[in-house]
């Protein structure tokens, strides 16, 4: 295994231990802020991290933890955020849900569902004038495909020869309910062919194979051929709530807050045993005992920053 | 010289000399040129004119976008009432790249026309740019005369951040209002005086100057000199030059022709009304009957004998 592979192995390992430990405090009550942990989305995020290049820009959703971790490398930095700290990535001034990098290229966030697809038209038109040689992703759940702002946006980059990727992170629920609960089905796939966008669907939570698909589509962006990438994800977390009222308990969704059943391990980080956890699907390149040391190398990283 | 040509030469003059600037909105280089308020505009090479489609929220995001990649716009838009598809992003979009101090020097400026020339019905019915303005403290301006045109073209079209600026549909056709002499305009360019009077103290807001510069001549025929303020922002804003007027005449005019609950010149009565022990105070606002979202005339009619009698009993 080359280290290009060690190395995205290691992300993948190293985000879910970052988000674990800010869960860990979250659970401690340590945030006055809201936070919107990403475990489950770590294949997407890295594979991501590792497509972007000097000049590309991506904007993010309230849900973007795990992109401004992926981004910025450390952790301390995101906590010292999170906490409001002068210290912070952004001094304390944007907490969660606002954090952008511009240094790394996130150049928005937002707590707006549907709100950063428009502003990343005007973001890969400004690429488009400068010139920049770089590509604009955006990100938005598979809530915010309802909102008017998707097709806008549709729209505009496919009339302006825009070439920027929409990345709909589909994990089938908005908030506290299911998808095919609230709505009927957006065949994703059928409406973005409508207006001539091409589509592509990922999913399995393969890093490797995601990264390979985005390199492929990285000269059709630069071309101003606008891209739709859906990615199935799962957002782990979910929990069975017990009440009197309903003594069996009823299944709450991960959506924001601390994962209360996510527990801090030096190994398994698996949260699942099956392809909706990124990690599992790490055993495909790397064996259990490979893996496990890795993490715990990672775990001893992660303590030096926080201790420094 | 009307309205119209003044504000286009302007607009002509300005987006010309730009590098790099993309101006946009629903057929602006195309048909009636938004009413011919965009016609003629040209662009360097390096810049672009887009006629874009019918996609109001995201235009708006666009221009935000744009200037958060270092390119400046303009978004034209045909009326004002468009601009509400948008206020998401005039309010989270725009607080969340204030709050995030993003370090550039490019600007997006919107532009929507007042549609108040009359019969348009309720698309008329929302004429208050500082409205729109108060609910995140956004730049706004409202311009009528030459000066204001000039100062607020020159220097806000095109400029580091963020603003709207309305043009009145209804001063379209209308010969340009041009106040012999500018007496004085705030550091913001919010507040513009023309002329200094010793008897009462009128002041405009929104597009109601016309009708003031109207009651400011009737007046001055039957020697009641009035100093005379165009507001053309939304408020508060820097306007200690007016207070101390009226502490000085002690009489008080105040038109306003939106028709909003909330209006703009509330803030200045609230202001002039902790500060200066009145004679007179006179405010006119716009009277909507039952039928005021039918297609009527829309003027907003002074009774000039009826103030001439108020302001000399």
């Amino acid at each position: 295994m080359n280290s290009d592979h060690r190395r995205i192995i290691h992300d993948v390992l190293w985000l879910r231990l970052a988000q674990m430990i800010v869960n860990e405090e979250y659970k401690a009550g340590k945030f006055k802020i809201p936070i919107h942990l990403a475990l489950g989305h770590e294949a997407i995020v890295v594979a991501l991290n590792h497509f972007m290049q000097d000049e590309d820009k991506i904007l993010l959703t309230h849900r973007n933890i795990a992109y401004n971790l992926a981004r910025l490398g450390r952790l301390k930095p995101i906590l010292d955020e999170y906490l409001l700290k002068s210290t912070g990535l952004a001094k304390g001034k944007l907490g969660s849900m606002n954090l952008e990098n511009l240094q790394r290229g996130i150049i928005y966030s937002s707590s707006i569902l549907g709100n950063n697809f428009s502003v990343a038209t005007g973001v890969a038109m400004a690429q488009k004038i400068l010139p920049q040689n770089g590509v604009t992703m955006v990100l938005g759940g598979d809530g915010s495909i309802e909102e008017g702002t998707f097709h806008e946006t549709l729209l505009m980059l496919k009339s302006l020869n825009l070439g920027a990727f929409v990345i709909i992170e589909n994990n089938e629920w908005s908030m506290s309910t299911r998808i095919d609960q609230r709505r009927c089905p957006i065949d994703l796939g059928k409406l973005t062919s409508s207006y001539d966008i091409k589509y592509v669907r990922l999913e399995g939570n393969d890093p490797f194979l995601y990264l390979e698909q985005l390199k492929k589509l990285r000269k059709l962006a630069l071309d101003g051929i606008p891209v739709c990438i859906e990615v199935m994800v799962t957002t782990l977390g979910d929990w069975i709530m017990k009440t009197p009222e309903i003594p069996d308990g009823k299944f709450v969704n991960y959506h924001a807050g601390p994962a209360p059943t996510v527990e801090m391990k030096d190994w398994p980080l698996l949260i699942k045993t099956n392809e909706e956890d990124p990690i599992f699907v790490l055993n495909k390149y790397l064996d259990q005992a490979g893996l496990e040391e890795m993490s715990k190398e990672i775990r001893q990283e992660i303590d030096k920053e926080l201790t420094i | 010289m009307k309205y119209l040509e003044f504000v286009n030469s302007l607009l002509k003059n300005e987006v010309a000399k730009q590098d790099k600037l993309v101006v946009f909105g629903q057929n602006i280089s195309a048909g009636s040129c938004l009413g011919g308020l965009t016609r003629g505009l040209s662009v360097r090479n390096n810049s672009k004119i887009i006629n874009s489609t019918n996609s109001e929220n995201t235009l708006c995001g666009f221009g935000f976008g744009m200037m958060i990649n270092g390119v400046s716009s303009i978004f034209f838009m045909k009326q004002l009432d468009f601009l509400l598809l948008g206020i998401d992003h005039l309010v989270n979009t725009y607080n969340i790249i204030r709050n995030a101090k993003q370090d550039n020097s490019s600007s997006f400026t919107i532009m929507p026309i007042i549609v108040d020339n009359g019969y348009q019905g309720p698309q008329s019915s929302f004429n208050n740019l500082p409205d729109m303005c108060s609910i995140a403290r956004i730049p706004g301006f409202a311009i009528t005369t030459k000066w204001e045109i000039e100062k607020i073209i020159s220097s806000e079209l095109i400029s580091p951040g963020f603003r709207i600026i309305t043009v009145s549909q209804r001063l379209f056709k209308e010969e340009l209002l041009s106040p012999e002499k500018l007496y004085y305009s705030n550091d913001k360019n919010t507040v513009f005086q023309y002329s200094s009077g010793h008897d009462a103290t009128i002041i405009c807001f929104n597009f109601s100057f016309p009708q003031g510069w109207l009651l400011h001549q009737e007046l001055s025929k039957n020697n009641i000199n009035t100093s005379i303020f165009n507001v053309i922002s939304a408020t508060p804003t820097e306007w200690n030059r007016i207070i101390e007027s009226v502490q000085n005449t002690r009489k008080l005019v105040i038109i306003d022709d939106s028709k909003s609950n909330n209006l703009a010149c509330d803030a200045l009565v609230t202001d002039i009304c902790g500060t200066c022990d009145l004679k007179k105070k006179i405010i006119l606002k716009r009277q909507l009957s039952d039928g005021w979202l039918n297609p009527t005339s829309d003027i907003m009619e002074l009774d000039m004998k009826h103030i001439m009698n108020e302001l000399t009993n």
